[in-house]
């Protein structure tokens, strides 16, 4: 009985290491990278760096267009991350609360835009972007973030919003309150879990996105920090060193965003799974 | 303080129709309790003058105003839900003023009704607190504190104390008694419990499968039932009902007899087999298998004699309630 627990223990064990591994030895490669030398990094891609260099480091975070470029990351990720939770948020509250015609047909559409990836629509996206009048403007990137979300975004507030006693929407319709005053007063407050879940989705999802900003945004005064590293790519030469070091510096709000919310995130989840 | 009138009231789900055309007139500062087995329409009916169901066809009158499609809040009632639906997030005080503060009650006033409540239902020490910190009865004392301060004409109970445990319950049925002799407004309540029915009610309606059985008084529905339905339904053990020879004897398709009405003795009408006795302490309650199928009688002393035998068992004539073949009571 000990035996075999322990041996189970040890495979459970064995298996995350190494699924770990994975995980962290890119990560590894690139906050160490941001050290090295060129030389250094391509002889010994993995290791320590030879000789430890910070001014890579200290070179980005003194350059003014590394701060602009995460402001419009943030600006951007914020932004993306606020409509999102409004959009699907009081979508998702119409699916879960009132049944009306064609609401299942509705449903079916809109998740229709999970099996629906990104780069297939960026010309048409361009053209549509570009029709509004958006094009160099942070709406150009946060308003098809905010819609290629939803769908994901949906099905999960949907699912949580549902758990929601009836019974208090009666009651506090009794009360005189209606259908949009409960929205905001009673099933966001009370749906934090879930928020936060979506909240860091489309957050990191946005946090990373390349190729939008890529095609929508040429002011360099509006670049995110994915474009950002295109400056260390020359015509001959690319500073992987410097560029390793810009990454580490970038991926931290996203993981400092990760871990305030990992609590919620993991709630959210599986809440729908364990609640009786 | 209002009287209500339901008039004709239908309510269907698709084809399949829960309540069928009923009419209860429930007057001013009553205590009217619904009453019937699970499925037989209460809660249905008790939506529909909540209003948060619209009925097919039929009409709603509280005092004198058709409320049939107002909405709740313009109906001057209040309801106080099974599962209390009190607002998690909010403490107890913001739960109980919550309503006042959507009618735009100004402050003072608020803050006047909220003690006030609060005094009535002993919640003062706990109005700063949240909803989870709190026990079940105390829940359901908030809940009926959030419907107390809307000062309604009609008060509206879904089964409100059917969450709480045995003891509990009984002490909330007193304190619901004494809130009905202090605010002396209309209350509905719906149970399925024919104690609470019983003990709270001024009137009781017997519902059944989406009609009315019968309308009355606890006491006329316990002494006089006009049908078998409600014969049965009102008083545990409930009634014995006795066809064959013993209603031929009776002069009726069915007669019944209370279980208190049966005796056990020698010189009894009728033969039965002694099945089972439950000891109850004050009472004893005896299954007798007989010819009528099983027979429940209620005494006071113990029997003696053991399981398997045979013993006599009879009741009077004036205690021996008859129906027709219909169900329903003949003279």
């Amino acid at each position: 009985m000990k035996t075999s627990h322990f041996l189970a223990g040890l495979g459970k064990t064995a298996f995350l290491s190494v699924a770990s591994i994975f995980v962290l030895v890119p990560m590894a490669v690139t906050v160490l990278g941001g050290f090295k030398s060129n030389g250094d990094l391509r002889e010994n891609p993995f290791g320590l760096p030879q000789v430890w260099d910070f001014s890579f480091f200290s070179d980005i975070l003194s350059q003014p267009s590394f701060w602009a470029y995460l402001g419009n990351s943030l600006v951007i990720s914020l932004g993306s991350v606020v409509m999102t939770i409004i959009v699907a948020g009081a979508a998702a509250y119409v699916f879960a609360q009132i049944r009306f015609f064609g609401s299942r047909m509705l449903q079916s559409y809109l998740l229709l835009g999970l099996v629906f990836p990104f780069a297939t629509a960026i010309l048409p996206l361009f053209i549509k972007v570009r029709d509004l009048g958006l094009l160099d403007t942070y709406w150009a990137v946060i308003l098809p973030q905010t819609a290629f979300g939803t769908a994901l975004a949906i099905l999960l507030f949907k699912t949580f919003f549902e758990q929601l006693p009836r019974e208090m929407f009666e009651a506090a319709y009794v009360e005189g309150c209606g259908y949009i005053r409960f929205f905001w007063q009673f099933t966001l407050p009370l749906s934090t879990p879930i928020i936060a879940t979506v909240g860091t989705f489309v957050f990191v999802n946005s946090w990373n996105n390349f190729l939008l900003p890529l095609i929508v945004l040429n002011d360099r005064d509006l670049y995110t920090w994915p474009l950002g590293i295109m400056q260390f790519r020359g015509e001959y030469v690319t500073e992987w060193n410097r560029t390793l070091a810009f990454i580490t510096l970038t991926i931290v709000p996203a993981v400092v965003f990760f871990l305030a919310a990992q609590k919620y995130i993991v709630a959210g989840l599986t809440g729908g799974a364990v609640k009786g | 303080m209002a009287k209500v009138e339901i008039k004709s009231l239908v309510k269907s789900f698709g084809t399949v129709s829960v309540i069928k055309g009923i009419n209860i007139d429930i007057p001013d500062g009553s205590f009217t309790v619904l009453v019937g087995p699970s499925g037989c329409g209460k809660s249905t009916l008790l939506r529909q003058i909540a209003g948060l169901d619209m009925p097919t066809s039929g009409s709603i009158m509280i005092g004198d105003r058709d409320v049939t499609f107002e909405e709740p809040s313009d109906r001057g009632i209040s309801m106080v839900f099974q599962s209390y639906a009190l607002f998690p997030h909010m403490t107890v005080r913001q739960n109980v003023e919550f309503g006042m503060k959507l009618a735009k009650v100004p402050a003072e006033e608020r803050a006047k009704r909220v003690a006030n409540a609060a005094a009535v239902l002993h919640l003062e020490p706990l109005l700063d607190r949240k909803p989870a910190a709190l026990s079940g009865g105390q829940r359901q004392r908030v809940a009926i504190g959030r419907s107390i301060v809307r000062n309604p004409q009609v008060f509206l109970f879904d089964e409100p104390l059917s969450n709480l445990d045995a003891a509990l319950r009984t002490q909330m049925r007193v304190e619901l008694a004494a809130l009905h002799k202090k605010l002396k407004a209309t209350m509905i309540y719906v149970t399925h419990d024919q104690v609470e029915a019983m003990t709270l009610a001024d009137q009781i309606v017997v519902l059944n499968a989406g009609h009315v059985e019968q309308i009355g008084s606890p006491s006329e529905l316990y002494e006089r039932p006009q049908t078998e339905f409600v014969a049965t339904f009102i008083g545990s053990p409930k009634m014995n009902l006795l066809k064959g020879r013993a209603a031929e004897a009776g002069k009726a398709a069915t007669i019944g007899v209370r279980p208190e009405q049966i005796s056990i003795g020698p010189d009894g009408m009728w033969e039965a087999k002694l099945a089972f006795v439950e000891y109850l302490g004050n009472e004893n309650i005896i299954y007798l298998d007989s010819e009528f199928g099983q027979v429940i009688a209620r005494a006071a002393a113990a029997v003696d004699t053991p399981f398997g035998s045979t013993v006599r068992f009879g009741y009077s004539p004036q205690n021996v309630h008859r129906f027709g073949a219909d169900g329903q009571r003949v003279a």
